[in-house]
């Protein structure tokens, strides 16, 4: 168990023993290897299964809406502003929430690991950081990588590792490596194409969308009680999943989350069928920085970008 | 016994080819899943473990047109899809996805007669490939598989080593050997080499449960509400572990029409969904933890007592899938001994 560990168990142990949260959300080993799973508890007994670790991927804040009470909750740079983002949108109250920020040097994409090692993840006997390199280890032999090819993508592009907004923080944030241009690489592939040619690409790819609703479900700023897509009088898009309503699904879900996302890259890793979702996203928020110089997540006390209107504002975004 | 030889698979594949739409494992289109061959490429061989979307889809398509619609002079005239007649061939299918076929069959076959999916059914043949390397996730051997076993296919074939061992399991197996060039007589050897083979493979599934204790356990935990939030807490309802599971096949029927011209369609639905439920004044499952229990009990209490079989085959791919690490064997190993406290009514 590393130190930061165990202040977290501290932390939340005693925000519990002296009621100033009822429940605590963090992240608990997964099943898995590499793995961690979301751990939603009130129960004493299971605060020392919590961990921080290099995959702590689950944006937590998406829980924040289930919990009766106060939460005492696990937060990342970019979680940490999910949660500003739904205060700013009046989901949540802040006093009703004890954020536990977490130093986030960035979380590892097993599916980089994967691609590289050409095995399987359940394959991989360790995964360590060392310094600015991944060391894995497969049977037996120590493989390096430098962080860059198996940090995820947004973290690749992470201005705030260091949560904005937090009741405790538990460490001092470590060094992330960043690349911004590697970070956009496919949104520049996507740039240089023809309209026709970004067309295909995304007819491609949403032909295989199977209207799961994962990237909804995991996402915090998908926060609608109902969603349009359930809406049925009228009903705006049809529920088969044809590539022409799965593409109208994502494009409308990716204007809803406009100036709310905060790259936090749920929605991507949930995929089961790997639809570059991100690419969207990502460009979503460059546009919101673009246009209003507008970050979402780090002013509580702003009105949220959609719901905001100053006669100043720049008109020329229907391009 | 017979077997093939490794190099000679696209041979193999060749002359089904001219049979049957041959489907085989592949990750071109951006997740693993059968499709139909391209006539070369065998590559599957090195990387295939499983697919990422199962079999069933050959089945029971994730969207179908049930028939079509014209609105004229006041009334509807409807009209059937042609049925499918073109056979099938899916070739490599895993244990675990093929005995789910089967269990699916229980309903669709057995219980109903679902013309749609029948057609497809038995036009197909089913070519199972032992897996010689499972995921950390899969956990079939034990609802009573082997991950190399020959269970409701009608070929099975067992690496080993250069050759693939062929198993003819069903007489349309038997028959599809014989008309087969490239195929010899196995001898001794190479099927005591298949049994170690089998053996190994067995002993690399290290996730297990305890099916009977669970049978014990299950049916009581039902109104265990506090059992039940409690593990339903993490899952954030998607549908990724009932569409993606081979045995899950709960479909939603929707009509679409443009002026006086539709179709009925049925898709893939699951009760992972609030709406699924959702009736004019009220819904059962508004609550998550409701609609957590319902699938678990659905594949391990509900059908074992309508089809005396457990709906699951440990393939794991809602372990591997699950966005938050959800894990159906954690929730049946935990259920708890005792008898529930809980008062709710059903
Ligand atoms: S896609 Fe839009 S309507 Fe649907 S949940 Fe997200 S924000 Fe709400
Ligand atoms: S997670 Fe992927 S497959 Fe599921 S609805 Fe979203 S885009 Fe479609
Ligand atoms: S268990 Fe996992 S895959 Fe299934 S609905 Fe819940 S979050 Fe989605
Ligand atoms: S419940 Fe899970 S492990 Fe069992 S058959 Fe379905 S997807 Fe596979």
């Amino acid at each position: 168990m590393s130190e930061t560990e165990q202040k977290l168990r501290n932390e939340a142990m005693t925000l519990l023993e002296q009621g100033r949260a009822d429940y605590i959300i963090g992240y608990e080993a997964g099943s898995l290897k590499f793995t961690t799973t979301p751990l939603i508890t009130r129960d004493k007994d299971d605060i020392d299964r919590l961990v921080i670790n290099p995959f702590i991927l689950n944006n937590l804040s998406v829980f924040l809406g289930d919990i009766s009470g106060k939460a005492g909750i696990v937060a990342k740079g970019c979680d940490s502003r999910s949660i500003v983002s739904l205060i700013q949108d009046q989901q949540l109250a802040r006093e009703d929430i004890v954020i536990i920020g977490v130093p986030c040097s960035g979380v590892i994409d097993l599916n980089k690991v994967e691609k590289l090692t050409g095995k399987d993840r359940d394959e991989l006997d360790d995964i360590a950081w060392a310094g600015d390199k991944a060391v894995v280890t497969i049977e037996g032999a120590k493989k390096e990588f430098p962080a860059k090819d198996v940090l995820m993508d947004d973290c690749l592009s992470c201005d705030m590792p260091a949560p904005q907004e937090y009741d405790i923080l538990l460490d001092e944030v470590g060094p992330l490596v960043c690349d911004k241009e590697l970070s956009r690489s496919q949104i520049k592939e996507l740039e240089e194409m023809s309209p026709e040619q970004r067309w295909e690409f995304w007819k491609n790819e949403f032909s295989r969308c199977i209207r799961c609703y994962a990237c909804r479900q995991v996402c915090p700023a998908c926060f609608c009680k109902r969603c349009f897509v359930e809406e049925t009088e009228p009903q705006w898009i049809s529920p088969l999943p044809k590539w022409q309503d799965n593409l109208i699904f994502q494009m409308t879900r990716m204007i809803h989350v406009a100036g709310r996302c905060t790259d936090c890259g749920e929605c991507q890793r949930s995929c089961p069928v790997n639809i570059p979702l991100r690419s969207l996203s990502k460009k979503m928020e460059e546009i919101a920085d673009e246009l209003f110089q507008y970050k979402a997540g780090t002013d509580k006390d702003a009105p949220p970008l959609m719901a905001a209107y100053e006669s100043e504002e720049a008109e020329d975004f229907i391009r | 016994m017979k077997k093939v030889k490794k190099q000679d698979i696209t041979r193999l594949l060749s002359q089904w080819q001219k049979e049957f739409t041959v489907f085989v494992p592949s990750r071109e289109n951006g997740a693993a899943e059968m499709t139909v061959w391209d006539g070369q490429d065998v590559s599957f061989l090195d990387w295939y473990r499983n697919t990422v979307i199962p079999p069933k889809a050959n089945f029971l398509l994730n969207m179908e047109i049930m028939f079509g619609f014209r609105k004229e002079d006041g009334s509807y005239n409807l009209e059937l899809p042609a049925a499918a007649t073109q056979k099938q061939l899916v070739f490599g299918i895993r244990p675990c996805d093929a005995r789910a076929t089967s269990i699916i069959d229980m309903v669709f076959k057995d219980a109903y007669e679902d013309k749609y999916y029948l057609n497809r059914r038995e036009n197909t043949l089913l070519i199972g490939m032992g897996c010689l390397n499972p995921y950390d996730s899969c956990f079939c051997t034990s609802l009573g598989l082997g991950p190399a076993e020959a269970t409701d296919v009608d070929l099975m074939l067992t690496d080993i080593g250069d050759d693939f061992l062929i198993e003819e399991v069903t007489d349309k197996g038997k028959e599809l050997v014989a008309r087969t060039e490239g195929v010899v007589e196995a001898t001794r050897d190479d099927e005591s080499r298949a049994g170690e083979v089998k053996d190994t493979a067995y002993k690399k599934v290290t996730r297990k449960i305890d099916t009977r204790e669970i049978e014990k356990r299950l049916p009581a935990s039902f109104d265990n509400e506090e059992f039940w939030e409690k593990v339903a807490a993490k899952c954030v309802s998607c549908g990724i572990c009932t569409f993606l599971c081979p045995t899950c096949y709960c479909f939603d029927i929707n009509d679409e029409m443009l002026k006086g011209d539709g179709a009925r369609y049925r898709n893939w639905d699951s009760c992972s969904f609030p709406l699924y439920t959702k009736m004019p004044a009220e819904n059962p499952r508004e609550e998550k933890w409701r609609r957590v229990r319902q699938k678990v009990h659905h594949k391990y209490t509900f059908y074992p007592s309508l089809f005396d079989v457990i709906a699951c085959t440990g393939c794991g791919r809602c372990i591997r899938l699950c966005p938050v690490n959800w894990d159906i064997t954690q929730t049946l190993e935990s259920v708890p001994a005792e008898a529930a406290t809980g008062t709710e009514k059903k």
